[in-house]
Order: C-alpha cells, then sequence, then structure tokens
C-alpha cells in the first residue's frame, strides 16, 4: 500500500495534475507589439509564441521557482526568474540588440579593413590588389583621404602631421621600426607582407586611448588568427623570389615565408637616374605560430631582415657625387594572447621586441646605431551589460637608442637616449540605444625623460539618425615624446602636444558608401632648433605650434557597374606650423592642400583578370627659396600619377600579375634642395628632389600548392 | 526493499517521460517545419535545446532552418545577415559538443556558403577554401553519408564550371551519393535525412 502511495505522488509529480496558464504580453522599448517571440519556461518543453499583438499564452505543469526565457530575433533575451504558483500576467519589454550589424557604431576618424567590420572602407584584399600599391600597405592606404603622398618619404603621413607622429600596432603592440632602411630622399616600404593580415584599422585621428604616444594617426594591423589550409607558396618576381609554407594542424598552425630580393636585373632592364654601386639586395625571413586553447588564441610572430645598398647621390653642396653605403638588420618578435577568462572578462596581453641596427657609410663619415625598443601590454575587456563594456590596462614601452658618428680622419662621437613610458589607460563603450552610442576614456603616461604625467582625454559619440547614415563625433588630447632625431642629442625634451575635434557623416547602403569628415588639430610644444641642421651642439627648445583642419571625402561604390569597384577620395587640408628651424609659421614642404585620388578595379569574367587603375593627383608643396626674401613661399608643380596593374588567373592555383606606375610618364617633383652657401654670383644652387625612377614596371608570378586542388588563389592576387 | 524499487521506478519513469516528452517535441517541431511555420518551429527546437544542451539535434535544426530561410530571402540583405547570423549561434553550440560529426560539419560549410551567396566577392575569396577544408573533413570521418558525397560535390561543381574545367568525377559523385540516400539509415528518426530531392536536382543538371 506504501508503495502504491508513493508511486501514486511520483506520477502526480511527473504528470502533474494542476496545469497552470502562463499569460503575458511582449513589447519593444516603443510599447509596439512583438510577434513571433518565443517564451518557454527554461529546462521544460512548455511555452508558446507571441501574436500580432504581442500577446502569449502556455499552460505549463512544472511548479515553484523557474526561469522564463523570451527570446526574439536581434533583440536581447530576456531571463526572468518566476514561481509558477505566485505568476501574474504581465507586459515584457524586449530590448534591441545593439551588437547587431544594423547598429551605429563610433567611427569618427576611423577606416577600418575588417572581417565583417560595420566600418569597412578597404578589404584586406583591397590592399594587394590597387594599382601603384606594389604590395605595400601604405601605398594603399595613401589613397584614402586624410594621407598625403610624400613621394621621396613612402611613410605615412596623416593630416598635417608628420611620418613619425604614426604608430604601428601588431595585434595590439607597438612596431618601432615598421619601415624599411634607405637613405635620404628614397623611398620606403613598411617591412610587413599584406599577406599576413586579416585586419587593418587605420584611424586618421581621435582614436581610442589603449593607444599612444601618437599625435597623429594609429595603424592597426591584425594577423591572420587561422590559416585555411596547409600550402606552399611560391613567387617569383621581377625583384626577386620568395617561398612560404604553413602546415595547420588540429589546434595549432606555422607558417614560414623567406624572401630574397635584389634590383640588379632590374636596373639592367630599366634605367634608373640613382647611381648605383651596389644595388639592393634584402634577405628576410619571417614566421608565425598561432595555437588555439580552449578560450584563446596564443599567436608568436618573428621576423628578420638583412638589407644593403650602396649608391652615388648628387649633392648640391658637392661637385662630385657622394657616395652612401648601407647595411640594416632588423629584428621583430611579436607575442600576443587573446583570450576569455569568463563569459564576461576578456583578456589581452602581449609583448613586443625590435631591435634594429644600421651602419651608414656616408662619403668617408661612418654613423652606426642601434635601437632596443620593447613594449609589454596587458588589456581587460568587461562586459558590463551588453550595453556597456569597460577596457582597461597598461602598456609599458622602453627605448634604447645609440648612435656614434665618426667623421673622416676624426675622433668618434658617441650619443643616444633612454625612454621608458609606462602608460594607464581605461574606456568605457556605452550603447544608450541602437541609434546612439559613446565612448569615454582617459590615458596616463609618464616618461622617465619627464617630470610629469600626460593626462589624456577621449570621447567619442555616435548618433544613427536614418537607417543607412550616421554622425559621429570625436575629441582628444594626445602627448608624444620628442622625435628620436632630437632626443639622441638633447634628453631634456618635454612632449610634444596636440588635441583632435572630429566631425564625421557616414552613409552605408548596400556595397555603396559615402564618408565625410570635417577635422581642426591644434599643435603644441613642438620642438624648435637653431641652425641649419638637428645636431648635437644645436639649442634645442618645446616652443613650436601649429594647427591644421580640413575636410575628407571617401566615396566607395562596387553596385552601380557591374564587376566595377572603384574609391574616390578628396582631401582638403590647411595647416600650417612653425617647429624645427623655421622663421615663422608656414605649410611645411609634406603637405599639399588638395589631394585626389581614384582607385579602380575591375573584374573581366571571360579573361580571368582583374584590371586595376590608381590615379594620384596632389596639388604642389611648398619649399623654401632661399634667395627669395620670404621663408617657404614657393611651391612646386602638383604631383600626378597614373598606375594601372593587370592580375590574370591562369588556374585556381596560378597567377600572373603585372604592374606599372606612372603610365603617363609624369615628372614629379617633391621639392628642392638648395645649396648650403650661396655661389659667386650670391646664389644658392638647387636640385630637384624627384622619383629614383619615373616608372616601376612589376612583373610576378604566384603559385600556391595545396593538398586541395580547389584553393582559389584570388585570396593572393 | 521496496524504497529501492520505488526508487528505480520512479527513476524509469521520468527517464522514460522525458524521453517521450523529447519525441513529442522533436516530432512537433519538426511537422511544424514542414507545414512551412519556421518560426514556430525554432521556437519549439529552442525549448528543446534548452532542456539537454548535450544534444546537438536541436540546435542543428535551428541552423538549418535559419539557413534555409537565409536561401530563400538573398535579395532582403538584412534579413539574410540576422538568419545566417542566427544559424551561426546554433552552430557554435554544437560545434562545442559534436565538432567533428559529419552532419554537423556540413552544416557549417552550408552556413559558410550562405555568406559566400550573399557577397560573393568578399566572401568567395574568403571562405571558399574553408568550405573545401570542412567538407574534405567530413568526407574523411564520413565518406559513405550521403549528405557529405553530395554537398560536396555540389561545391565542387561550382567551383570548377566557373574555371570551365571537368565537372564529370563529381557528377559521378552525385551519383553515388544517390545511392548512399537510398541506403541510408538515420541513428535515430531526428537525425537529418534530408537531401534526396536536392542530389536528384543536382545530378540532372550534369547531364
Amino acid at each position: 500500500m506504501k508503495t502504491v502511495l508513493q508511486l501514486l505522488v511520483c506520477f502526480t509529480s511527473l504528470f502533474g495534475f494542476s496545469q497552470t496558464q502562463i499569460t503575458g504580453a511582449v513589447q519593444d522599448e516603443f510599447g509596439q507589439p512583438i510577434y513571433g517571440a518565443n517564451i518557454f519556461i527554461k529546462g521544460t518543453y512548455d511555452g508558446g509564441i507571441s501574436d500580432e499583438k504581442g500577446n502569449f499564452k502556455f499552460e505549463t505543469t512544472a511548479s515553484g521557482a523557474q526561469i522564463l526565457q523570451i527570446s526574439f530575433l536581434s533583440y536581447e533575451t530576456l531571463i526572468l526568474k518566476i514561481t509558477i504558483e505566485n505568476y501574474q500576467p504581465k507586459k515584457y519589454i524586449l530590448k534591441e540588440n545593439v551588437n547587431t550589424l544594423d547598429a551605429v557604431v563610433v567611427s569618427a576618424g576611423t577606416f577600418k579593413a575588417g572581417d565583417n567590420s560595420k566600418t569597412t572602407a578597404l578589404k584586406p584584399l583591397d590592399i594587394v590588389t590597387t594599382a601603384g600599391s606594389v604590395g605595400n600597405i601604405i601605398g594603399a592606404l595613401e589613397t584614402l583621404p586624410g594621407t598625403q603622398t610624400v613621394g621621396e618619404s613612402g611613410r605615412l603621413f596623416v593630416r598635417g602631421g608628420e611620418s613619425d607622429e604614426t604608430q604601428t600596432f601588431v595585434d595590439g603592440i607597438r612596431v618601432a621600426q615598421p619601415y624599411g632602411a634607405t637613405a635620404n630622399n628614397l623611398p620606403t616600404r613598411s617591412r610587413f607582407s599584406p599577406f599576413l593580415f586579416d585586419g587593418v584599422t587605420f584611424s586618421t585621428g581621435g582614436y581610442s586611448a589603449e593607444y599612444g604616444n601618437a599625435l597623429s594617426s594609429v595603424l592597426l594591423l591584425n594577423t591572420i588568427n587561422e590559416p585555411v589550409q596547409s600550402q606552399t607558396d611560391i613567387s617569383i618576381m621581377s625583384l626577386g623570389v620568395g617561398l612560404g609554407n604553413t602546415q595547420k594542424w588540429e589546434k595549432s598552425s606555422l607558417t614560414f615565408n623567406t624572401g630574397y630580393i635584389n634590383f640588379a636585373p632590374y636596373q639592367v632592364l630599366v634605367p634608373q637616374k640613382i647611381d648605383w654601386n651596389k644595388p639592393v639586395q634584402a634577405y628576410s625571413g619571417e614566421s608565425v605560430y598561432r595555437r588555439k586553447f580552449k578560450n584563446g588564441l596564443l599567436k608568436v610572430y618573428g621576423a628578420l631582415d638583412y638589407t644593403t645598398f650602396d649608391i652615388n647621390q648628387k649633392d648640391v653642396n658637392f661637385d662630385a657625387k657622394r657616395s652612401i653605403a648601407i647595411q640594416n638588420k632588423n629584428f621583430y618578435l611579436n607575442t600576443s594572447y587573446k583570450g576569455y577568462l569568463n563569459d564576461n572578462l576578456q583578456l589581452q596581453t602581449g609583448f613586443g621586441f625590435g631591435y634594429g641596427q644600421n651602419e651608414l657609410n656616408l662619403a668617408n663619415d661612418l654613423l652606426q646605431n642601434n635601437e632596443r625598443a620593447l613594449h609589454y601590454k596587458l588589456k581587460f575587456r568587461q562586459t558590463i551589460t551588453n550595453r556597456i563594456k569597460l577596457n582597461f590596462g597598461g602598456d609599458f614601452f622602453h627605448t634604447n637608442f645609440d648612435e656614434n658618428f665618426t667623421p673622416a680622419a676624426s675622433n668618434r662621437f658617441d650619443y643616444g637616449y633612454q625612454n621608458n613610458m609606462t602608460a594607464l589607460f581605461s574606456e568605457a563603450e556605452i550603447f544608450f540605444s541602437k541609434k546612439v552610442a559613446m565612448n569615454v576614456g582617459l590615458r596616463s603616461s609618464k616618461s622617465n625623460l619627464i617630470s610629469d604625467y600626460t593626462l589624456e582625454p577621449r570621447v567619442s559619440f555616435a548618433y544613427k539618425v536614418a537607417e543607412n547614415s550616421q554622425f559621429s563625433m570625436a575629441y582628444g588630447n594626445f602627448n608624444q615624446t620628442a622625435n628620436q632625431d632630437y632626443l639622441k642629442f638633447n634628453t631634456h625634451l618635454d612632449y610634444e602636444k596636440t588635441q583632435h575635434y572630429i566631425f564625421n557623416y557616414m552613409y552605408n547602403k548596400d556595397k555603396r558608401m559615402l564618408r565625410a569628415e570635417a577635422y581642426y588639430k591644434r599643435y603644441a610644444d613642438l620642438v624648435k632648433y637653431d641652425g641649419n641642421l638637428a645636431t648635437y651642439d644645436s639649442n634645442y627648445n618645446n616652443n613650436g605650434y601649429g594647427y591644421a583642419k580640413g575636410i575628407d571625402l571617401f566615396w566607395r561604390d562596387n553596385k552601380t557597374i557591374k564587376n566595377l569597384d572603384y574609391w574616390i577620395s578628396y582631401s582638403y587640408i590647411d595647416s600650417e606650423r612653425d617647429y624645427k628651424n623655421y622663421s615663422k609659421e608656414v605649410t611645411p614642404s609634406f603637405i599639399a592642400n588638395h589631394n585626389f585620388s581614384v582607385v579602380t578595379k575591375y573584374w573581366v569574367d571571360q579573361l580571368k583578370s582583374q584590371i586595376s587603375a590608381t590615379y594620384t593627383f596632389n596639388s604642389g608643396r611648398p619649399y623654401n627659396n632661399p634667395n627669395s626674401a620670404d621663408f617657404m613661399n614657393e611651391k612646386t608643380k602638383s604631383f600626378n600619377n597614373l598606375s594601372l596593374s593587370w592580375a590574370y588567373l591562369v588556374s585556381q592555383q596560378k597567377i600572373l600579375f603585372f604592374s606599372v606606375t606612372n603610365v603617363l610618364n609624369a615628372s614629379n617633383v617633391f621639392g628642392y634642395q638648395y645649396a648650403n652657401t650661396p655661389d659667386g654670383n650670391g646664389q644658392f644652387q638647387r636640385q630637384a628632389v624627384t622619383q629614383p625612377a619615373n616608372q616601376f614596371f612589376f612583373v610576378g608570378f604566384f603559385w600556391t600548392i595545396s593538398d586541395n586542388k580547389k584553393t582559389n588563389n584570388l585570396n593572393n592576387l | 526493499m521496496t524504497r529501492i524499487i520505488t526508487i528505480i521506478t520512479f527513476f524509469i519513469f521520468s527517464v522514460i517521460t522525458a524521453h517521450a516528452q523529447y519525441e513529442k517535441g522533436m516530432q512537433q517541431a519538426l511537422e511544424l517545419w514542414k507545414n512551412d511555420k519556421p518560426t514556430e518551429a525554432i521556437a519549439v527546437f529552442e525549448r528543446i535545446a534548452a532542456v539537454d544542451e548535450t544534444n546537438w539535434l536541436p540546435n542543428y535544426y535551428i541552423a538549418f532552418i535559419n539557413t534555409v530561410q537565409s536561401f530563400r530571402y538573398m535579395n532582403d540583405k538584412v534579413k539574410v545577415k540576422v538568419l545566417l547570423e542566427e544559424a551561426q549561434k546554433a552552430q557554435d553550440k554544437m560545434n562545442r559538443v559534436a565538432l567533428d560529426n559529419p552532419e554537423v560539419l556540413v552544416m557549417q560549410a552550408m552556413i559558410h556558403t550562405g555568406w559566400i551567396v550573399y557577397d560573393p566577392m568578399v566572401n568567395g575569396q574568403k571562405l571558399s577554401g574553408d568550405v573545401m577544408y570542412i567538407y574534405n573533413k567530413a568526407y574523411q570521418i564520413a565518406p559513405e553519408n550521403p549528405r557529405v558525397v553530395f554537398q560536396k560535390a555540389s561545391f565542387e561543381i561550382g567551383m570548377a564550371s566557373y574555371f570551365g574545367q571537368d565537372t564529370k568525377p563529381m557528377c559521378a559523385q552525385l551519383e553515388k551519393s544517390l545511392e548512399l540516400f537510398a541506403n541510408f539509415k538515420p541513428e535515430t528518426p531526428f537525425h537529418p535525412t534530408w537531401g534526396l530531392d536536392r542530389a536528384q536536382e543536382e545530378l540532372a543538371k550534369c547531364k
């Protein structure tokens, strides 16, 4: 009898004689009913769906404390504790999920080339396929507004800032020596192969508190998380050869790339304006190891590079050409880990070490230097709610620079500096709704060279006005320790400072994008010195100042014409500064007021080819003519460049690539170098600073070998 | 003794009841899907998924229905994005409990294919390698699974015909998949069985 009774109790609890009815209604934040929301008691099969009026009704056999879950596409799931016996019908309000793709995004100042990023302006592939970029990341970025094409440098110049005002980060870790070795007025290239990255974020101002010691801009490069497959890549180019191999295992992968570049055969075919004793030769090797853990990803990247060349350069101060020989050794190691400590806390940490060594023989003088640069970073990202995220962390930067100079038949000078910098940062990302978002951050850093702490507030705000358009604003304070060229002679220099004000409008609809941005930048405490050149006996101070203001426009469209993808950039800039040895506030020589470029890429299906053209126009750049009484009062002719490239897909695994820069053979002049002293007639003689060769031809054959013959080598275009 | 019997009886009963409820739920959900009520079907699958997180089947159908729906609404870009993201969310849950299951792998490849169709210019280049990798992996694990063979061949046909290559070997694979479909025995009545009609359609294009 007892057993029967117990069994009965069991049945009762299992099948439940008492069914409870659960009713209610589901609405959005504006009181509109939500149709089709899924309402159920978690852990049971009991539930219902809301009707056109948002009402729902279902019966449950569950009892006691339960969890009621309400979910609907692109809304935040609501999880509520209820007690079945005490349940009262209720109205439930679902909030829109701000993490969906159509939510507002804080975009002032930023260009992203990422995966599914909402502000994507350039895709990773675009970098390689832009005609004229010749596989150089910087070349492609120069087709974006806000940058200046400074042909004799090859570095990134952003919104009236010098090239060293941009810092480069790989997987969040600083790269101290991002550019290859070069000599006076010969353009350099980025050290990094674009094939390594699947995400590029280029900020032209107003960037996050996570990044510092950069006055104008940050370039954030993210390496590929997981290669697709094991493969071998062979490239045979007019300038050298490359070999790469990737091995992929279940949880980890290893990539090796080696390259050898030699300009000698090219110089025989295409005469150069430069008189080479020994053309550029470079050996490089890089390796990436990635390992997935249960909740994170570790990446180790290492690169070695050895470059030499020897040229004779004409110098207006001397009758005979002067020889310059360079030997550069560079090593870079970057280790980063990103992972989740728990569902809401993300850890990102990394360590970077760069070693650069240069030996320059200038006629009979010898200059040697080496730089050791280290960066350690620790960052946390705490998800407080779906709408509030907090980033906080710290950086430690160490730079040790030693240089010595031995003039012909004279004693050796030794000088250099050590800079240890610690920084803390914190930034909150707040979504008020799917339409309004804000980032508020603060960064503070301290260098051992300077007694003061910096305080750098950063604020940005975005408001989505319509389905496809939004406004953003950004404000920020930025500090940077003085340029290496000055610090090595004088370590008593203060931070250089700038403030950014940015106003941005973005329209983004179905493969068409318009981005318009106006900015104002104020510079203070720029370094000044006296004399012709910055040397050990110059007097240095921080009395310089300046400003930059302008408008950047960007339009991209790959919809209107089938198979044609194009973008147009225009920047207007007005900028003056009194720095270096300037006698007054003027526009510096690297700034052209108008910059315009058009990039087109056309895919011809029948030919299996992508044909690309890039046209760039810059108005004239200022230079100083010492024969005239006015300082920096003359301008060069405008700059024109039309580049073409053709990529032909021979088969899925083989690509043939041709490219020519400056098809129209324009003789562009970047500026003039004047003699230090006047000649017999009291005139200062000059020489033009020009392109090393008017045109550059490139032919390459790229071949991927993999077990899987179906790999589409278009990736590597 | 009676106590132990009672407990065992209770235990067996609750297992049976839970199983009966599961079967009822799965049947109901599949029925809803068959009657073209995707929202309702997904709602039921979601409830089942919340009961037992180690069972990948309900999430499989959530991913499947969302992916199939995305192909249906391919012109509505916003909707496709939402559907494919929902599919991937369910897929992520499956990947955690049954990463090497051939059916789960095929589903992942189908979601990727959805993204490729959504934006061929961008995603085609990025994801087609992944898709092939996944199909190859699935094929190594289960060369006799009809959906693995059919989906893999079907994707390869798409690639080969673009490059003007011979599609004969893939068509032979399609042919083989028909045979595999005929002999396929699902583990339970709720395991995936779909694909025969679509494989036949694909094969018809071969000739």
